[in-house]
């Protein structure tokens, strides 16, 4: 089997958001966040439940529009990345997303690396499915996994594309111990290596993870 | 194969996979279609109507059994993505006018399955003579076609509303019933061998499928993102 590195060959990229706001009708979400990650930065989102994590999350993704404030992902030279172009730079992991349950985890990586225009081989699934501890052979569609094999098939999807910028929302949540070391030496490594990694938790190990924070209020 | 058309193909394989496993939308275009036309069949049958009626009423009950089939299952299309809370992790992944157009794809597919299906079935059962039956698919593509690109564009936009069922049909209809009038008249035309009023009908479906097209296209991108 031909064992291929996920290396991270293109350039780093900084997210900023400065005053960003949500509200929906009358429900202020959050007011008035800003922060920022440069590549090789892991910016931790902290605050209660209900407090806007995930929801500045999807707003840092480009899923939400902020009803205030600006968010800018910019390019080692400086340059700014159009909004309808950060999918192709990121990657994310969240509960509120995902993957296909009718297919396999084979199926589902084929199918996002097709739709983002990768030229992956069935080899280089297999390794990644290896790479975050599921059975690149196992034929069962993703309905009868366990929520922690479907959380590592999340990061795989995540991975599949080597993106610049990596959220996690409370990634660890559903991984056994050994996963959680795993993915807490996976997201180290993806700092060292360059890359932003942006992280909504709660979890006191997670917080560990971050060189920034920004915290938000009930 | 171009690059965009490749990851359409993709979008619309996955989606008739995970369709051919589930069977959900399938069952419900077919259940709705095959009640129908055994209610149709039973209580009507291939002679309780007027000779001369024949053509314009058979044609008017076979489009009615299609159009609302299809209103029973193509929402799910978009649907079952919020649903599944899979649409997030596809609209980062793709662009929209390559899910627009894996959608339609996906469709197209289920409506020219159920038409395959139902049109014969009809025929035989209601005795409804067709004198230019090549002309008659014709009619059906097109049809189909123009149904598949209303019915993809309506499901994108109530996929994000709270009351998606009822508002489906509401939505669809006022924007399906032009076509339906045409696609009957086409469908009637055919039957009875009337070669003018086949190639006005044609002309007529072929002109809103393609401005369906063209809007749907530009509209879904800011449907499908904001």
């Amino acid at each position: 089997m031909r064992v291929i590195s996920f290396r991270w060959m293109s350039g780093g990229i900084s997210i900023s958001f400065s005053d960003v706001a949500k509200r929906y009708d009358l429900r202020v979400v959050f007011r008035a966040v800003s922060g920022e990650a440069r590549p090789g930065d892991a910016l931790v989102i902290t605050g209660p439940n209900g407090s806007g994590k995930s929801t500045l999350l999807a707003i840092l993704c480009g899923l939400l529009r902020p009803t205030k404030g600006v968010v800018q992902y910019r390019t080692d030279g400086g340059d700014d990345i159009p909004r309808d172009e950060w999918g192709r730079h990121l990657g994310v992991v969240a509960p509120s997303m995902a993957v296909y349950e009718e297919l396999t985890a084979l199926e589902n990586l084929r199918f996002y690396a097709r739709v983002r225009g990768l030229a992956l081989t069935d080899a280089d699934h297999r390794a990644l499915l290896d790479r975050v501890g599921l059975d690149p052979d196992r034929s069962t569609p993703v309905r009868g996994y366990s929520t922690g094999m479907a959380q590592r098939l999340k990061i795989a999807q995540a991975l599949l594309h080597s993106p610049s910028i990596l959220f996690f929302d409370e990634a660890s949540s559903n991984l056994d111990p050994s996963g959680q070391d795993w993915l807490e030496g996976h997201v180290r490594s993806l700092v060292d290596e360059g890359r932003t990694v942006v992280l909504a938790t709660n979890d006191r190990r997670e917080m560990t993870w971050g060189s920034r924070n920004v915290s938000l209020v009930g | 194969m171009s690059r965009w058309l490749a990851e359409a193909l993709a979008v619309a394989a996955k989606d008739l996979r995970a369709e051919f496993r589930t069977r959900v939308a399938l069952n419900s275009l077919a259940l709705f279609a095959l009640t129908t036309l055994a209610a149709v069949s039973y209580t009507i049958g291939p002679y309780r109507l007027a000779a001369e009626d024949r053509p314009f009423l058979l044609s008017v009950l076979l489009w009615i059994v299609i159009f609302f089939a299809a209103l029973a299952g193509l929402d799910r299309s978009f649907v079952k993505e919020e649903e599944s809370h899979t649409a997030p992790l596809l609209r980062l992944a793709a662009a929209p006018t390559v899910v627009w157009a894996g959608k339609l794809l996906y469709n197209l597919v289920l409506i020219f399955v159920l038409m395959a299906m139902l049109a014969p079935l009809f025929c035989v059962l209601m005795g409804f003579e067709i004198a230019m039956p090549w002309r008659f698919v014709m009619v059906l593509a097109v049809g189909g076609y123009g149904l598949a690109v209303i019915t993809t564009i309506v499901a994108a936009i109530i996929a994000q509303a709270m009351t998606r069922g009822a508002l489906f049909s509401v939505l669809s209809l006022p924007l399906l019933l032009p076509l339906l009038i045409i696609v009957i008249e086409g469908t009637r035309a055919v039957a009875m061998g009337d070669l003018a009023s086949f190639s006005e009908s044609l002309r007529a479906m072929i002109t809103m499928a393609g401005a369906m097209t063209i809007v749907s296209a530009f509209l879904f991108p800011i449907v499908w993102r904001d």
